[in-house]
């Protein structure tokens, strides 16, 4: 029961918001679904802390990585629960656009992304990831523009096809399974794979093969180089706090999947292919987004671009591998969820006041907007590496594992990316937050409901920037154990 | 041998040819009606041909998958389709960036190249050859169709030849996955599809037309 209420109230969630007819009701219910789950999460993860794996029927399963994961996901998932109640305000009302079926679709989009990390077998996970896709297309599509429109379907369509891809990377991984003697029925199940996987190295051919198409496919998801084409777009015109989950969770997810076949690919046929093929994507990844970043006129699609770079460092922190890469990689994924949901949720402030996200048309942000600008500043120095905040702490052990591995063109790579996307965040953050500004404030006050999820934030941030949880080192120390 | 039998040896044997002949007259049709009926006929030979396994290996899974391939493929996914298109009350042509003629030479050109590619993995797994081409042809043709069609329905249906490709894939190289994960990867396609006919009226409603290649305000 302890894995099943996690999804099962989302889910059940989901329709009682619907049902809310007032505004103000499908609120109250939303968040009060939303404390029943975090009390849920909470328990699963304290259950899988103080007893190891654990294991429900033959599709669930909850281990140390998919207990940090939860932590992640849970954190951020509060955060815009609370967030969204004073940012739905402004939403102008319509058929589709009302608090019910934001949150429903919400609720929806958690209870897949939740699945995604419960699932005990590979044919499942990737059902998952599916259905997050599905169930998030109509929130990336929420205000109906046409710009909306256009990122939803495109968003739809690219993540599709995306998985299609996946769908046969995984379908291939089965076929070598079962070439390899492992019963048709568990040869899909994680852990049966995992133990099996020496046998797996019988054929290194369709393992190659499966794991490229799964790179490929749940590739498109995080976001890589070149398959990222729908990711600026469904983040510069998904509601703030929807990009805030796109960016944070979504594609941490979808990374975990990668995990999941690069941990059974890596123990088959040793970490020279699929490790490779990562430090192409990151590598990839991290250069042509930074670059991107300088030249981006809208403040979403500059952030998107950042999580892309950042994606790219997650994926370079696996492939460098071993122990500190492993471990710095899975830290810099959670660092980069709280960095950028504080960072969307100033835009969602910004986009209110100015009545645009396009940078050259916001200035002197510092005097009108002074505790959102204290929130951009913050969230700023952390997404770019700054000291005290915990992005820094992961890139320094990444970076510290690739110069003990002796990667030296990686962390060279690595530090260029970092300093042009340094670069260009500042140069945008100082012309948006100097000058003087054309546009009278429309808002007297900033929300408590806007300013305690980033306090939450930056909070976070700082801790895990000076030092690191013991809860939160056991979990990454088990995890790396079951990926290893 | 009775009748059955030689019926199920026949399709098997022929099913590929089947696949082969929708791919290319999907290449040259000309209106997203014609392209839905091919798409159900394709997911009526891919039916018969999982029947013709169930037969031949006394499978009750297998049966039971083409009983949902049927159901969803020939049946529903093509009846929502054709709904769509009456109610979209749009002009009803693909709009192809390519004429008819050129779409067959190239449809027939991936069918080579598909007959191409697979040679390795025939001759080290032992896997029906025609079988598998045609799961290729079908990716690869999906692909085809949804980057040379323009309106936004021809996206939807490039996509599903390109899944039915994936399905048949996995059909002739492990005879198909576990049930439980066939019956929840059919009902993501088939909420996919659903939402899709969503968007597409959202496209409408917003922009007055369903020429997806025109959807380019975002960019960089």
């Amino acid at each position: 029961m302890v894995l099943i209420f996690p999804l099962l109230i989302p889910l059940l969630g989901a329709f009682a918001v619907l049902l809310c007819k007032s505004p103000r009701l499908a609120v109250r219910v939303a968040l009060g679904v939303g404390a029943l789950e975090m009390i849920a999460l909470g328990n699963a993860v304290v259950r899988v802390y103080t007893t190891g794996a654990l294991q429900v029927g033959e599709y669930l399963r909850a281990d140390s990585l998919t207990a940090f994961f939860l932590i992640n996901i849970g954190l951020i998932f509060a955060l815009v629960l609370v967030y969204s109640v004073g940012y739905l305000r402004h939403i102008p009302e319509g058929r589709f656009s009302s608090p019910r079926w934001f949150y429903g679709l919400v609720f929806l989009f958690l209870f897949t992304m939740i699945a995604v990390y419960l699932s005990a077998n590979l044919g499942l996970l990737w059902i998952s990831v599916e259905a997050t896709t599905l169930a998030s297309a109509f929130l990336v599509g929420f205000y109906n523009t046409k710009g909306a429109v256009e990122a939803g379907w495109k968003y739809l369509i690219v993540c599709t096809v995306g998985i299609a891809f996946a769908l046969f990377g995984t379908i291939t991984f089965y076929l070598a399974a079962v070439r390899c003697g492992i019963p048709q029925d568990t040869a899909l199940n994680w852990t049966v794979l995992m133990n099996a996987a020496p046998r797996l190295a019988a054929a290194p051919q369709l393992l190659k093969l499966a794991f490229v198409f799964i790179v490929v496919g749940y590739g498109t998801k995080i976001g890589f180089v070149p398959m990222h084409s729908w990711l600026p777009d469904a983040h510069a015109e998904a509601p703030s706090p929807i990009s805030a989950l796109l960016s944070a969770v979504l594609l941490n997810c979808a990374m975990y999947a990668v995990l999941r076949f690069d941990a059974i690919t890596a123990r088959a046929l040793g970490t020279g292919f699929s490790h490779h093929l990562l430090l192409i994507f990151g590598g990839l990844s991290i250069t042509v987004a930074a670059f991107l970043m300088i030249v981006q006129r809208d403040l979403k699609r500059l952030l998107a671009y950042s999580s892309i770079e950042h994606m790219g460092i997650v994926a370079l922190g696996v492939g460098i591998g071993g122990p500190l890469g492993l471990f710095g990689a899975l830290l810099h994924a959670f660092n980069h969820s709280l960095a950028k949901t504080m960072l969307f949720f100033t835009t969602g402030d910004v986009r209110e006041n100015y009545g645009t996200l396009r940078m050259d048309r916001i200035r002197g942000m510092a005097r009108t907007l002074p505790w959102t600008s204290g929130a951009m500043i913050a969230g700023g120095l952390a997404i770019v590496g700054m000291p005290p905040f915990g992005l820094f702490v992961s890139e320094f052990i990444i970076l510290t594992a690739a110069f003990t591995k002796g990667s030296y063109l990686i962390a060279a790579l690595i530090l260029v990316a970092l300093s042009v996307a340094f670069g260009a965040m500042l140069f945008h953050f100082q012309h948006m937050l100097g000058g003087e500004s054309h546009t009278t404030r429309v808002r007297p006050k900033a929300f408590l409901t806007d300013l305690a999820p980033t306090a939450v934030c930056v909070a976070c941030l700082l801790v895990l920037g000076t030092r690191i949880p013991t809860v939160l080192t056991n979990l990454l120390h088990g995890a790396m154990a079951v990926l290893q | 041998m009775g009748f059955v039998d030689i019926a199920a040896a026949k399709t098997l044997a022929s099913s590929a040819v089947f696949i082969f002949i929708t791919l290319l007259l999907l290449a040259s049709a000309k209106r997203t009606r014609t392209c839905i009926v091919l798409f159900s006929m394709q997911g009526a030979v891919v039916t018969a041909q999982i029947l013709a396994t169930a037969y031949v290996h006394r499978s009750a899974e297998a049966y039971a998958v083409a009983f949902l391939v049927l159901v969803i493929k020939v049946l529903a996914i093509p009846y929502l389709l054709l709904r769509i298109v009456d109610r979209l009350n749009m002009p009803r042509e693909v709009k192809a960036s390519t004429t008819s003629a050129q779409s067959v030479f190239i449809t027939a050109a991936l069918i080579l190249l598909s007959f191409l590619v697979i040679q390795p993995y025939v001759r080290a797994f032992n896997i029906d050859e025609d079988m598998l081409a045609a799961a290729i042809a079908l990716v690869l043709t999906g692909c085809f169709l949804m980057v040379s069609r323009k309106k936004a329905l021809m996206q939807v249906i490039g996509l599903l030849v390109m899944e039915n490709g994936v399905f048949l894939a996995a059909l002739t190289s492990t005879f198909g996955m576990p049930l439980v994960i066939e019956i929840g990867i059919f009902f993501d396609l088939l909420m996919g599809v659903f939402l899709m006919g969503l968007f597409v009226f959202r496209i409408r409603d917003t922009f007055d037309h369903l020429d997806v290649s025109k959807l380019r305000r975002l960019r960089g």
